[in-house]
């Protein structure tokens, strides 16, 4: 069997589900965190099977590994602020649970 | 004649600048740094109509469209700055730090980072200068909404803001990777071309649109997505909070029409995600509308009234026309709203940062008297709240004219049924804050006093919401010559790898 564009398609979109069911239903914002990254390499998956199966001129499509390392950067920034961000909120609360924070009614 | 991209480069040099000037200066005073990026900024506003028309390439468009949004990300940043001005008492109280100026350059400094990601926003044609400037600016925001570390709200809005703003990053990257698949191309121009020469699966280039539209509704807090709004409006620095109603806003709307036009000309796909649009419209209507109406707290009334003018914006989206390539009226109409809803706003904030300072308190019952302890403050209010009211002789009346003009015209009379419905139910929450300014009695009757530099900037906002509303013409027909158009600059040019294209599932 060879591994064909929709193989990976496949995989990259169970990626995306399951980040996003994490997203929903974990209560530990470090997990759902971890969630929203498998959900932005999920992307990164398909873009780079993108561009290996939808060749230009015998070569693969450049412009879409390009963004992927777009995407891993701003992933790393964005990570590198929301973890301060949950460490500042555990220093005053004590905690990382959603439950706890309900301070502002929502 | 200058490259328009220098403008964008001097806001980030400014912000680096100040940051810099930060960490070295020994002054516990750092409300030089802020004075002097209004200075700045201001002059850059004058700079922006001397750009070169044909500085622009197939990443970065220079248009009137661009143009104009630039202009209002620089003017929002101002005046935000001029808020962040008068909130630094409040602020310092929040920050952890052993003098107490620390961490306030930093405060001045990020909205400028911001204000460069607006900008690049508005004149970006490629998705990955689209996905770049916009996590430019979300990722700025997510630092100043939890901003105030030694306050609850502020970190707990800060929280949910980071969440559910990666959540749409998700959704808007994944979206943007199926346009992708099925068309070979990130230029929304050659999108274009190769939606118009190529056969591409319906099914799934809509499932990536859905996707898009998921990702932006977010950004622009449109019903569904709007449920961390109100926490995170109310939660946040009150300068960031009118920052985000505004920028955040102007920054969706901008990327929506821009994104959406190649779209909107293939059978099939334009009309539905129109339709689509215009449900999203009249949900985010009533729902800002009528969650407003028992709101106690003027910042989450505000957020709730920010959300019910984002409807009416994607009232004027959604009357866009699904045959042809360009906006037309709907999207002067959707320039021309944002502007004034900027204006409006920006003010209702300015005057709610001076009251709430005096009166220790954002609500509405702080307001009560404050036609008797500042006249000045409560007319500038008073503006304010008819115009988002949208009461004639203001730029929020004609800006929804405008709006319901560009509805009828697509013959979505429904919407416009709705959209008058809201606005009467507008009229009684934004009222109730006139009523508590001008009848009730102030509990505290001190006089309020003003900076100079609040104080022009609250003239000059009520001014401007006078003007927009009496005399719109010169401002309509500037947008009217240049055209809200996503892709006229490289209309011509042909796109680079359209050959090799093969559509997934064909």
């Amino acid at each position: 069997m060879t591994l064909t564009l929709n193989h990976y398609l496949f995989v990259s979109g169970l990626l995306f589900a399951i980040g996003f069911a994490g997203v929903m239903l974990r209560r530990n914002i470090i997990i759902i965190f971890m969630c929203l990254e498998l959900m932005l390499n999920a992307a990164n998956l398909s873009l780079v099977a993108f561009s290996r199966f939808n060749l230009v001129n015998g070569l693969p499509n450049y412009n879409a590994q390009v963004l992927v390392f777009f995407i891993i950067t701003v992933a790393a920034a964005e990570v590198a602020v929301g973890l301060a961000i949950i460490v500042a909120l555990f220093r005053a609360r004590q905690t990382t649970h959603v439950e706890d924070i309900n301070s502002l009614k929502f | 004649m200058i490259p328009s991209l220098s403008l964008e480069i001097t806001v980030l040099l400014l912000g680096i600048l100040m940051l810099l000037v930060e960490s070295f200066s020994r002054s516990d005073d750092k409300r030089g740094l802020a004075k002097m990026a209004i200075g700045i900024l201001s002059a850059l506003v004058g700079f922006s109509f001397f750009v070169d028309p044909a500085s622009g390439n197939a990443f970065y468009a220079v248009d009137a469209t661009a143009h104009f949004f630039k202009v209002l990300a620089l003017l929002t940043t101002i005046v935000v700055l001029i808020m962040s001005l008068e909130y630094s008492s409040v602020l310092a109280k929040y920050l952890p730090g052993v003098t107490p100026g620390a961490g306030l350059g930093e405060f001045y400094s990020l909205p400028v980072f911001t204000c460069a990601g607006l900008m690049f926003m508005a004149s970006a044609v490629d998705f990955l200068l689209i996905f770049v400037s916009l996590e430019l600016v979300t990722i700025s925001f997510y630092i100043l909404v939890a901003y105030m570390r030694r306050h609850t709200a502020s970190l707990e809005a800060g929280v949910k803001y980071l969440i559910l703003g990666a959540l749409s990053t998700g959704f808007l990257v994944y979206g943007i990777t199926w346009i992708f698949g099925l068309t070979g191309e990130t230029n929304l121009a050659a999108i274009q071309h190769a939606l118009a020469t190529k056969a591409v699966a319906t099914t799934p280039l809509l499932f990536g649109l859905m996707l898009l539209l998921t990702g932006l509704g977010f950004k622009v807090a449109a019903v569904p997505f709007q449920l961390w709004v109100p926490d995170v409006y109310q939660g946040a620095p009150t300068p960031i909070t009118a920052f985000l109603s505004v920028g955040s806003k102007a920054a969706g709307f901008v990327v929506l029409l821009r994104v959406l036009q190649p779209f909107l000309g293939v059978p099939g796909v334009g009309v539905k995600v129109l339709a689509v649009l215009a449900l999203m419209a009249a949900l985010t209507m009533l729902y800002g509308n009528l969650a407003a109406l028992p709101q106690d707290n003027f910042k989450r009334l505000l957020a709730y009234s920010s959300i019910g003018h984002a409807g009416y914006l994607l009232v004027a989206v959604a009357s866009v026309s699904d045959t042809k390539a360009t906006f037309g009226s709907a999207g002067v109409a959707v320039a021309f709203y944002l502007a004034g809803y900027l204006l409006m706003t920006l003010l209702s904030f300015l005057v709610l940062i001076v009251v709430a300072r005096h009166s220790r308190g954002d609500d509405i019952l702080h307001f009560n008297g404050l036609a008797k302890r500042s006249p000045f403050l409560a007319f500038a209010m008073l503006t304010a709240m008819l115009s988002l009211a949208g009461v004639p002789f203001t730029a929020g009346f004609y800006g929804k004219l405008l709006v319901f003009a560009a509805a009828v015209q697509a013959g979505k009379f429904w919407l416009v049924g709705i959209g008058i419905l809201t606005v009467a139910a507008g009229f009684y929450y934004y009222l109730r804050i006139v009523a508590a300014m001008y009848w009730q009695e102030p509990g505290d009757t001190t006089p309020i006093t003003i900076a100079p530099l609040t104080r022009t900037a609250i003239g000059a906002l009520t001014l401007a919401v006078f003007v927009f509303g009496i005399c719109p013409q010169p401002i309509l027909r500037q947008l009217k010559d240049g055209g809200v158009s996503a892709v006229q600059e490289n209309a011509g040019k042909p796109p680079q790898s359209a050959d090799g294209l093969r559509p997934w599932g064909v």
